[in-house]
């Protein structure tokens, strides 16, 4: 097995840890991830898609086109990626008119989108193509943590196009979460959105910052000692917004922040300076320290 | 140290002021301190937002209680004053819409664009019910879709409330109808763009994709990261190779998004 590894912005370029957690466990599961070389932002579908569905489809098309050369599916672990990558492929499949639109475009560049790859989301991967029971064998530590997982948006929606599990009452994270032993506990409202997409936190981040406390609310209510997520800009959001919201609002929210792929880091044995998540603006300490009680402290 | 970055810039009220095109806005210069004016107030509003709405539109009606005294108490007041409180029906007179606001093939641009579906919307306002944004702010999705359908294209192009959505799909998740709605959306935003209405802090994001190939560039701090854990300073992407970066830049420059947000190449700013 082996996957043209579409890095994307956030991750490698603020939360490497999650990058370097994902080559190291897809390593240990046998499974090739190459470098798309010269491959760039998505692009941002908030963003570029809101200004100009053009270029975003045109941007979009030039990176797929790079796993075209390469002969692999793409794969990448950020949701906005995910949306901007997957329904630019779903959409030029479709639409032979549009097709030839971007074509015309790539040609300047000497590129032509063939439709020969599928994009895929990491989550989505690790479920059905490496399985439940592979990961499970894979997980050296198990973690006695209970997490609030939060889907984001681009990863399932929209469904009709995507398709890879129900919108509306998913499983597929919260199953892949408690295979490394982790319990996934429920919240409400748990399917809302960070408040980060579409634009949103750069254009008005008191809007946004509304948006995370309600979650921040809702998870601290459940009582968790983390937030999992499979989007570095969610990621983000709940990291760095948590500190903007606790600066807005006078509150004092502390719960820690991994992308799935540094929870199944910590489920491989790896250290916190591997993950980099003692570069989080939230200390993860507190989970850490959990998990230190439960396997003696090493 | 990681931070928002780029992404976070706080933007001031005065830079979210679109430019706009001259022709698009001349005929109603009193839309936009009459649009922004709402979503000021709401923002200052906890997240039950639409509960205290609604109970301000109701005073009026409440204080001339009991029921029964109604018409009486109708008749006590000055007419003048009655209006004057109500505060759904201040300024309408200027608001209303009409047949003269319409920009005849504004439907059929949207559909043109991808959205074939909006012509099927019954105005159910599942979408609004829906909406995470729609519970803080004034951004009314069911309304966007009715005046993309009707036509009112300035009056949506001035309106800062269609870049409210997170474009979460809830809403489309839940059209009755399957609507895309979150491609109406964009393709509104699109014309809005176009207009000129674009905020400076999304600007620069795209100004950042033609500088460096990323919306998030690296920074020092990021590369020290990367290098402490073994992996490549820069990733293998636009940033290490130029002419990868070259041919993004051919793109935009293709598809004429430096001067949609109006990049100058030579000082490598906006204008």
């Amino acid at each position: 097995m082996a996957f043209a590894y579409f890095l994307g912005c956030i991750m490698n370029n603020r939360y490497p840890g999650i990058e370097k957690a994902t080559r190291i466990m897809f390593e240990k599961l046998d499974i090739e991830l190459k470098d798309m070389e010269g491959a760039s932002c998505c692009p941002a579908p908030g963003v570029f898609g809101s200004f100009d569905l053009t270029t975003q489809q045109s941007i979009a098309a030039r990176n797929i086109t790079i796993a075209e050369d390469m002969g692999m599916d793409v794969m990448t672990e950020c949701n906005g990626c995910f949306g901007s990558l997957y329904e630019t492929n779903h959409l030029l499949h479709e639409d032979e008119e549009q097709k030839e639109k971007i074509n015309t475009i790539l040609s300047e560049v000497d590129r032509e989108y063939k439709g020969e790859v599928n994009v895929r989301h990491f989550a989505e991967i690790l479920y059905n193509d490496v399985g439940l029971d592979t990961l499970q064998e894979a997980v050296t530590t198990p973690l006695n943590l209970n997490v609030a997982v939060h889907y984001g948006c681009h990863f399932l929606k929209p469904s009709a196009a995507i398709g890879i599990d129900d919108p509306m009452k998913p499983t597929i994270l919260d199953e892949l979460v408690e295979v490394t032993g982790a319990k996934s506990i429920d919240y409400k409202d748990k399917m809302m959105c960070c408040g980060a997409g579409g634009g949103l936190r750069s254009r008005d981040l008191d809007v946004t910052l509304d948006f995370t406390k309600e979650k921040l609310d809702n998870m601290t209510e459940a009582g968790v000692d983390a937030i999992i997520n499979v989007c570095p800009f969610c990621h983000l959001q709940f990291d760095v917004g948590q500190t903007e919201v606790n600066k807005k609002y006078g509150t004092n929210y502390s719960i820690p922040v991994f992308h799935l792929a540094q929870l199944y880091g910590l489920a491989m044995g790896l250290s916190a300076e591997d993950l980099t998540v003692d570069a989080h603006q939230i200390s993860t300490d507190p989970a850490l320290a959990k998990l230190d009680v439960i396997t003696g402290g090493e | 140290m990681l931070s928002g970055g780029d992404k976070s810039g706080n933007q001031k009220k005065t830079e979210e002021q679109p430019q706009p095109d001259p022709e698009v806005v001349a005929e109603k210069p009193s839309e936009k301190p009459a649009e922004t004016a709402p979503e000021k107030e709401a923002k200052s509003e906890t997240p039950d937002e639409e509960t205290k709405e609604a109970e301000k539109t109701e005073e009026p009606v409440e204080s001339e209680k009991p029921v029964e005294k109604t018409t009486e108490a109708k008749e006590e007041k000055p007419q003048t004053k009655r209006s004057d409180s109500m505060t759904l029906l201040e300024g309408r007179d200027v608001e209303t819409l009409t047949r003269s606001d319409i920009t005849d093939d504004f439907k059929q641009a949207v559909i043109d664009a991808g959205a074939e579906t909006v012509g099927i919307c019954f105005q159910c306002g599942t979408c609004t019910g829906a909406c995470p944004s729609g519970r803080r702010t004034p951004y009314r999705v069911r309304q966007l879709v009715r005046k993309a359908l009707v036509g009112f294209k300035d009056e949506l192009m001035a309106d800062d409330n269609i870049w409210m959505c997170s474009t979460c799909y809830e809403c489309q998740e839940r059209c009755p109808r399957g609507i895309k709605i979150v491609d109406i959306v964009k393709i509104v935003r699109n014309y809005a763009s176009q207009a000129g209405y674009m905020a400076k802090a999304h600007k620069m994001t795209g100004s950042f994709v033609i500088k460096t190939g990323h919306g998030v560039p690296i920074n020092d701090a990021t590369k020290a990261l990367r290098k402490s854990v073994g992996l490549s300073e820069l990733p293998p992407t636009t940033h290490e190779f130029p002419e990868a970066l070259e041919e993004v830049q051919t793109i935009l420059k293709t598809t004429k998004f430096d001067s949609l947000i109006g990049y100058n190449w030579e000082s490598g700013e906006l204008e």
